[in-house]
C-alpha cells in the first residue's frame, strides 16, 4: 500500500492553522490571513487528492504506518474526495468573508480556530476510513460549530447552541453505540473491514441494529424530518459565515454518512434503509418548502430550505438506482455551493440595517441602499436553488427527475416538482421584499456601509462555473464516482484487504 | 453472575441517563448526559473483555490463553476526552444561560419561539 502525504496534508494544515492562529491571537488580521492560507493550502491537497483518485483509483494513507485493519487509515475515494473538495471550497468562501464582516464575534481571538477546526472535522470526517474517527472528527466538528453559535452576536445564539448540544449529543452516543456494537461483532473499527465482512453475508444479531443506529445517528446530522427541530434555530442564529457552513457543508456529513452507509457497508439491507430514506426526504421536501414559504426571517427562510433540500438528495438516495444516486450527488454539490452563496449575501443584506437582523420586517425595502449587484446575486441564487432554466440548480434538478422517471416513482416525483414550484415562490418573493419593495414606515435604521460583496461573490462565480460551464465534466466525474460506489470492492481492496472468501 | 449485573448496570445507567436528559431543569439534563456516556464507555468495557482473558501488556500469558483487546481501552480513553468536552462546553453553557435568563427551568427558556 502507497502512503499518499495528500490526504495527511489536507487533515492536517487546517489543524497546524488553527494552532498557529491561536499563537498569533494578538493580531485579527494575522488570524484571518492564516486562516485563509491554510484553506488555500488544504483546498489544494484536495485537488491533487481529487485528480490522484480519478486518475489512479483510491488513496490510502496509513496512519504511523500501522496496516489495515489495525491501524487508522485515511482513505479518499471518488465520493470522498469529492465531498472534500467541495468542503474546502466553500471553506475558502467563508474565511474570506471573516475578512470584512463587522459582526464583533469575529474580532474574539476564539473565532478563527475554532472556524480552522470545524474545517478539519469536516475534512477528517469525509476522508477516514475509520468508524471510530469518524466519530472523533464528527464531534470536532459539532464542538466547534456549537462554540461558534454560542458566541453569536445574535443573542438568540447561546440558546440555540445549547438545544443544538444536547440533542446533538444523544445523537452522537448512538452513533458510538452502534459503532460499538459493530466492533463487538466484528472486532475492527476499519470500515473497509466491516464491509467485507458484511459482504459475505454474515448477518450477526447486532450489526442490523448497528446500522439503524448508525442511519439515525447521521439523520440527525442532517436534520432530517423527526430530528429537524434543531436546525431553523441553529442555522439562523449562527454568525453569517458559520451559518453558511452550517446550511452548506455541514448538513452533508450526514447526507456522505448515509451514502456509505447504503453503498459500502449494509449493502443488502440498503433496500429497508433506502425505503425509510425516501419516505423520510419526502416529508422534508413538503414541511420544508411549507415552512420556508411562511417564515418571517430571511435567514431562516433559507434554513427552513435547506431542510427541503436535504430531502431532495435523500430521495434520490433513497431511488437506490445509480441514475439517482448520479442525480443526488449532484444535487448535493450544488445545493452547497448555492446555500451558501445565499446566506452569505443575506448576511450581507443583513448588515446593513443596524440590527443586524434579517427579519423581513427589517430588511424589507431595503434594495434602495444596497449595492445593485447584489439584488441581481440573490436573484440568481434564488433561481438556481429553484432550478430555472440556464442556472446549474436545473441541471441537477433535471438528473435527479431523471432518476425518478427511471424508477417510475410519479407519486413523489410530483410532490418534488410541486416543491420546485414554491422554491420559486420563497426566494421570488424574498427578492421582491428586499430590492422592489419601496421601505416600510417602521424599518430599523440602516447604515452606509455592509460587510464586503467579495466572498459570496466568488462563491457565486465559482459555482455557476462549476455547475454550468463544466457541467459536461461535473456529471462525467460524479458518474464515475457513482460507478466506483457501486462496486464495494473496489473500496475494500485499495485498503489492502484481500476479497472475501 | 458479573455479566449479568454488568448488563443490568449498564442497561440501568443508560435508563437513568436517558430520563435526567430528558428533565426539565437544564443542570440535570447535563449531568444525565454525563450518565449516559460513563453507560456507552461500560459497554465497550464489555465489548472488550471476556472471562478467563489476561490483562493486555501487563500480564504474563498461560499458552493457550488470550489477552483482552488493548484497543478497547484506547477507544473509551479517546471516548472520556469528547465526553468530558462536550460534558463541559454543556455546562458552560448552562451556566451563562441561568445568568443571562435567571433560571435553568428549559421550559422558561424560550426566547427563540417568536
Amino acid at each position: 500500500m502507497e502512503q499518499n502525504y495528500f490526504l495527511l496534508g489536507a487533515l492536517v494544515t487546517p489543524l497546524i492553522g488553527a494552532i498557529l492562529a491561536l499563537v498569533f491571537a494578538s493580531s485579527n488580521r494575522l488570524q484571518r490571513s492564516i486562516a485563509v492560507l491554510a484553506g488555500l493550502i488544504a483546498w489544494v491537497f484536495c485537488i491533487a487528492l481529487l485528480t490522484q483518485v480519478h486518475d489512479s483509483g483510491v488513496q490510502t494513507y496509513a496512519l504511523g504506518n500501522w496496516k489495515p485493519p489495525y491501524g487508522i487509515v485515511l482513505v479518499a475515494d471518488a465520493l470522498g474526495g469529492l465531498f472534500a473538495f467541495m468542503v474546502t471550497t466553500i471553506m475558502i468562501g467563508g474565511l474570506l468573508y471573516t475578512f470584512h464582516c463587522r459582526d464583533k464575534c469575529m474580532t474574539y481571538p476564539a473565532f478563527v480556530p475554532l472556524f480552522l477546526l470545524m474545517e478539519v472535522g469536516l475534512i477528517g470526517a469525509m476522508l477516514t476510513g475509520d468508524l471510530f474517527t469518524l466519530f472523533v472528527f464528527m464531534e470536532l466538528m459539532v464542538l466547534a460549530s456549537v462554540s461558534l453559535t454560542a458566541i453569536s452576536d445574535d443573542q438568540y445564539g447561546l440558546e440555540a447552541a445549547l438545544k443544538y448540544i444536547l440533542i446533538s449529543s444523544m445523537g452522537t452516543l448512538f452513533l458510538l453505540l452502534g459503532i460499538g456494537a459493530l466492533y463487538a461483532t466484528f472486532g475492527t473499527l476499519n470500515m473497509a473491514e466491516i464491509a467485507r465482512s458484511l459482504l459475505t453475508g454474515v448477518r450477526p444479531f447486532l450489526a442490523p441494529a448497528a446500522a439503524i443506529m448508525l442511519l439515525c445517528a447521521f439523520l440527525l446530522k442532517s436534520a432530517v424530518f423527526p430530528f429537524h427541530f434543531w436546525q431553523p434555530d441553529f442555522h439562523t442564529t449562527a454568525p453569517t459565515p458559520v451559518s453558511a457552513m452550517l446550511s452548506s457543508i455541514v448538513v452533508k456529513v450526514g447526507v456522505y454518512g448515509i451514502i456509505r452507509l447504503v453503498t459500502l457497508l449494509f449493502i443488502e439491507e440498503a433496500p429497508f434503509l433506502e425505503r425509510w430514506l425516501s419516505t423520510l426526504g419526502i416529508i422534508g421536501i413538503l414541511f420544508g418548502s411549507l415552512g420556508a414559504l411562511r417564515t418571517y426571517n430571511a435567514k431562516r427562510m433559507l434554513a427552513y430550505s435547506t431542510f427541503a433540500q436535504i430531502g431532495f438528495i435523500l430521495v434520490g438516495i433513497g431511488w437506490g438506482t445509480p441514475l439517482a444516486m448520479i442525480g443526488a450527488i449532484i444535487y448535493a454539490f450544488n445545493h452547497a455551493f448555492i446555500k451558501s452563496s445565499l446566506l452569505l449575501l443575506m448576511g450581507v443584506v443583513a448588515s446593513f440595517t443596524t440590527t443586524k437582523s434579517a427579519n423581513f420586517a427589517d430588511i424589507s425595502g431595503l434594495g434602495g441602499k444596497l449595492p445593485p449587484v447584489l439584488g441581481w446575486l440573490v436573484l440568481i441564487g434564488g433561481l438556481s436553488l429553484a432550478g430555472i432554466p440556464p442556472l446549474n440548480g436545473f441541471i441537477s434538478k433535471l438528473t435527479l427527475i431523471q432518476g425518478g422517471v427511471d424508477r417510475a416513482d410519479w407519486a413523489n416525483l410530483i410532490i418534488m416538482v410541486a416543491a420546485g414550484i414554491l422554491t420559486v415562490m420563497y426566494m421570488v418573493r424574498a427578492w421582491q421584499r428586499i430590492f422592489q419593495q419601496n421601505p416600510l414606515p417602521a424599518t430599523v435604521d440602516t447604515k452606509d456601509q455592509g460587510d464586503s460583496l467579495f466572498a459570496p461573490l466568488l462563491l457565486i462565480v465559482v459555482c455557476l462555473l462549476l455547475g454550468t460551464v463544466l457541467a459536461e465534466p461535473m456529471i462525467q466525474l460524479i458518474s464515475e464516482t457513482v460507478r466506483q460506489l457501486g462496486d464495494a470492492q473496489i473500496y475494500i481492496s485499495a485498503v489492502n484487504l484481500p476479497p472475501p472468501a | 453472575m458479573i455479566e449479568l449485573l454488568f448488563a443490568l448496570s449498564i442497561g440501568m445507567l443508560f435508563g437513568i441517563g436517558v430520563f435526567q436528559l430528558l428533565r426539565r431543569d437544564l443542570v440535570k439534563a447535563a449531568i444525565g448526559f454525563a450518565i449516559l456516556f460513563s453507560a456507552i464507555n461500560l459497554f465497550f468495557v464489555a465489548v472488550g473483555a471476556f472471562e478467563g482473558e489476561f490483562a493486555p501488556y501487563v500480564s504474563n500469558v498461560e499458552a493457550g490463553r488470550q489477552t483482552s483487546d488493548p484497543l478497547i481501552q484506547a477507544l473509551i480513553l479517546t471516548a472520556i476526552v469528547v465526553s468530558f468536552g462536550s460534558f463541559s462546553l454543556v455546562l458552560g453553557f448552562v451556566n451563562i444561560i441561568s445568568r443571562r435568563y435567571d433560571t435553568v427551568d428549559s421550559n422558561d427558556i424560550n426566547k427563540l419561539k417568536h
